[in-house]
């Protein structure tokens, strides 16, 4: 399926989700999807990281949900993150991964064993249990809402099976935000959604 | 464990617990195994065991984002590999994060192999303008909050480094 289209078709499936995306593709297509400058946190800075950022911050806040998305160009430099969610398993994060089966970020770079790479018997390896995989729209469209709606314990891991951007997808907008900009809108909108303080800290 | 390492062990959780870190994150260093041990046991902490030191620069990075205090334990060689995930993720939006590691290879480390950590530890904070404050004998332990503190201050990483005599209750 379509990069693009299968984030604006999870998109339309959101509520109140937080959402942490990835180095590569994911925060341009994130962006082109919701152009959400609030609740979400382009992790652009990070290679393999996103999750664990969410995990973090599924932790702090067990009351809000959490999405994060990450590429599995992402995902080969660190596929043990999987051990620590599964450890942690935190029923309010549910990790994307984005299967475009190359590094989309760097022009569609080659990604080792790309052919091969069974992400879902990977994660249920380690010992994953809500695992799940979409490989169309019609897909997402029919089952995203049930998956969403459940509350079964547990972290749950998603594997989207999309295409690499094109040409021209490769050139969508960037998230326009320097950093504290979007620490300082993201930590907003959670402290009002919450209550929690996180930038009044005082000694 | 030696009564007098627990005991250092003891008091490194007790400060962290006074500056309300509640998420502990942590890869193993031999030195580090007392204070890993009373974590892991103290209930006023979530200790997460992680896979490589930069996941808990993610995790505690989070966290912070959540208004949770927490803080990264790890060894010195563990630390140079996080360099990319601090400069990134904790200089780029600005994000605390609080790290304890270990002052391997200098005076006192038995391994030859730690004449890396030795040579370039300090060399590479200096390098990328991270402060970090030595932590030599029990009665520095009160340093931890300050470096803490520290970090929610300006908004930056900050390493407390812990010496051999320290951990392992001199030579």
């Amino acid at each position: 399926m379509n990069y693009v289209e299968c984030f604006r078709a999870i998109a339309r499936h959101r509520t109140n989700e937080i959402v942490i995306t990835s180095a590569g593709n994911s925060g341009q297509a994130w962006w082109a999807a919701t152009r959400d400058s609030v609740a979400s946190f382009y992790l652009d800075a990070s290679m393999s990281l996103s999750t664990m950022f969410a995990s973090g911050l599924a932790l702090a806040q067990p009351d809000l949900k959490i999405w994060a998305f990450m590429g599995d160009g992402a995902f080969a430099m660190n596929p043990g993150m999987l051990m620590v969610e599964r450890q942690m398993n935190l029923p309010n994060l549910t990790h994307f991964l984005v299967s475009n089966r190359v590094y989309g970020a760097t022009s569609n770079a080659g990604l080792p064993n790309a052919a091969d790479n069974d992400y879902a018997a990977i994660a249920r390896a380690f010992g994953l249990e809500r695992v799940f995989e979409f490989r169309s729209i019609d897909a997402i469209e029919r089952d995203l809402p049930a998956l969403k709606a459940s509350n079964a314990p547990g972290h749950t891991f998603v594997v989207l099976d999309v295409e690499p951007f094109s040409d021209a997808e490769q050139k969508l907008e960037q998230p326009p935000f320097d950093g504290p900009e979007l620490k300082f809108r993201f930590g907003r909108h959670v402290e009002s959604v919450t209550g929690c303080d996180i930038f009044g800290y005082r000694i | 464990m030696t009564e007098k390492t627990t005991t250092v062990a003891a008091r490194i959780a007790d400060e962290l617990a006074s500056c309300g870190v509640k998420l502990v994150a942590s890869l193993p260093d031999n030195w580090l195994m007392d204070v890993i041990k009373t974590v892991e046991r103290d209930d006023r902490f979530t200790h997460v065991p992680v896979n490589r030191e930069e996941s808990a620069i993610g995790l505690c990075s989070g966290a912070y984002m959540g208004a949770m205090g927490s803080a990264a334990l790890m060894g010195a060689s563990g630390f140079m590999t996080v360099i990319y995930a601090l400069t990134k993720i904790n200089y780029t939006y600005e994000i605390p994060l609080f790290l304890m590691a270990t002052l391997r290879g200098a005076v006192g480390d038995h391994h030859k192999h730690h004449i890396s950590n030795g040579l370039y530890l300090r060399p590479v904070l200096d390098a990328i303008s991270m402060p970090y404050q030595i932590i030599e004998k029990p009665g520095d332990i009160g340093l931890i909050s300050r470096s803490y503190h520290h970090t929610r201050t300006f908004s930056r990483p900050m390493v407390v480094l812990f010496t051999r005599d320290l951990l392992r209750g001199g030579h």
